[in-house]
């Protein structure tokens, strides 16, 4: 990126090839709309490039690309639809409390696994699909999930916790 | 695919390296790609930016390069100066006595000569050292009214040297000086002794024979053909001779079968000595 703002047109390109399945995947599993996706993925590299001279390598590149995203992220959520309740968060935190004995056990084929999996994101309130997405698409830990989203550690966990108990139920309905 | 129930295990799974089990199955879902208009839309936002960048280091090189070339510009005629500089000032130290134009006056001649004489002496490179001047042929035509004097050999200065040559060889002839001229206006004999008599007498006539010459070659050559310059020269030198020899001299070229030659010279010697008898072998010459 130094080289980059440097007028080095090569090596931004060899950011982008690196890094545009990684964002266009975190911003289509998080807008859950290809149109909006690709909205924020132009706008996102557009933010990119004009504040290259500001770019720090303190930074990991990854962290600050996905920081941006998340930023027009969360702006379109805000325009779109309220966040998931905290009633709605518990319902489903008490299912998943159940007694093991009480959970139905199926083996799904890897296709119906797949699906699950994807509907489960979908279904995902906001808060806990970034962060689920920031952690198994961005690679990024605890830490600068919380950067990201300026959340403290502990929060990130809770979000992380919660997206996992929600994915884990439709697995098993 | 049977998920763990426990929570904190399964954030300890998902927070390794690959993910655990969900995480592996996360990257066996469909990896989205953007499509290749958002590529080149975003390519091509970067290069204008770039580009947008690019003008301003441009000048700001251009600038710094035609700042250099001036610098260099400027060094290289600085040393070019210095070294112009400097090689004549060797050159000054090698004869620093070069003063192309100076007034010529009785004490710089004077100079001059002294000058030139150490320098001779000293087997030093003199050319260098005489200045450039156009007076020299003058002075010589005023101060040798005899033209058939040539100079003294004696009084030419050793061949120069050749080098530098920032002033033409011939110039090493020193200039004589006034008091030269004038003594060799009065005593002759002495710069051109070895050719002119020392007969008073013939000298004192010299100079009349030399318009009779002149009027006799004008009639002669209105008469006849122009005479060869061989034959001025022998009747110049013929007047140069004693009455004895001259005439002694015309019949050995009547001899010699050189009519015309004799001829010449007898009508040259009359003119010179009309009062002197001459033989009638030469008398009929005149007939």
């Amino acid at each position: 990126m130094l080289a980059y703002a440097a007028g080095d047109l090569l090596a931004f390109e060899m950011l982008y090839r690196r890094h545009r399945g990684l964002l266009y995947r975190f911003l289509l599993r998080s807008l859950r709309h290809r149109a909006d996706a690709d909205e924020l993925f132009q706008e996102t590299w557009s933010r990119l490039i004009a504040a290259r001279e500001r770019y720090r390598p303190d930074a990991k590149f990854t962290t600050w690309l996905l920081q941006i995203a998340h930023n027009l992220v969360i702006d379109r959520f805000r325009r779109q639809r309220p966040q998931a309740s905290a009633e709605e968060t518990e319902t489903v935190l008490r299912n998943l409390d159940a007694p093991e004995s009480e959970q139905p056990e199926r083996a799904l084929s890897e296709f119906e696994q797949r699906r699950r999996l994807q509907l489960a994101l979908e279904e995902l309130p906001e808060e806990q699909r970034v962060a689920f997405l920031l952690r198994i698409e961005g690679g990024l830990g605890l830490e600068e999930i919380g950067e990201i989203t300026g959340a403290g550690r502990e929060t990130v966990k809770s979000r992380l916790r919660y997206a996992l108990a929600r994915i884990r139920t439709r697995f098993e309905t | 695919m049977n998920l763990p129930r426990d929570r904190e295990r399964d954030l300890e799974r998902l927070l390794d390296d690959d993910g655990g089990e969900l995480g592996a199955l996360y990257r066996r879902l469909p990896r989205a790609e953007p499509p290749r208009r958002l590529d080149r839309s975003v390519l091509g936002e970067a290069a204008r930016a770039v580009q947008g960048r690019t003008p301003r280091r441009h000048h700001w090189v251009v600038g710094l390069g035609s700042a250099a070339g001036i610098v260099l510009a400027a060094g290289i005629a600085w040393n070019v100066g210095q070294n112009a500089l400097l090689q004549p000032k060797g050159a000054y130290h090698t004869a620093p006595t070069v003063v192309p134009v100076e007034p010529i006056t009785e004490s710089s001649l004077r100079k001059r000569d002294h000058d030139n004489t150490s320098q001779s002496a000293a087997a030093a490179p003199a050319p260098a050292s005489v200045p450039v001047s156009p007076a020299k042929p003058a002075v010589a035509h005023k101060t040798a009214p005899k033209p058939a004097a040539p100079p003294p050999p004696a009084a030419v200065a050793p061949e120069p040297p050749p080098a530098p040559a920032m002033v033409p060889a011939p110039l090493a002839t020193p200039f004589p000086t006034e008091a030269e001229n004038r003594a060799e206006s009065a005593a002759p004999a002495q710069t051109g002794g070895a050719l002119i008599p020392s007969d008073k007498a013939i000298e004192s006539k010299q100079s009349s024979a030399s318009d009779a010459l002149d009027q006799a070659m004008t009639s002669h050559a209105r008469s006849s053909a122009p005479p060869a310059p061989s034959g001025s020269v022998e009747l110049r030198r013929d007047m140069q001779l004693s009455p004895d020899n001259w005439l002694a001299h015309i019949e050995q070229l009547l001899h010699q079968g050189r009519r015309q030659q004799a001829t010449e010279s007898l009508r040259l010697f009359r003119r010179a000595h009309p009062d002197l008898p001459v033989s009638s072998e030469l008398r009929a010459l005149e007939n």
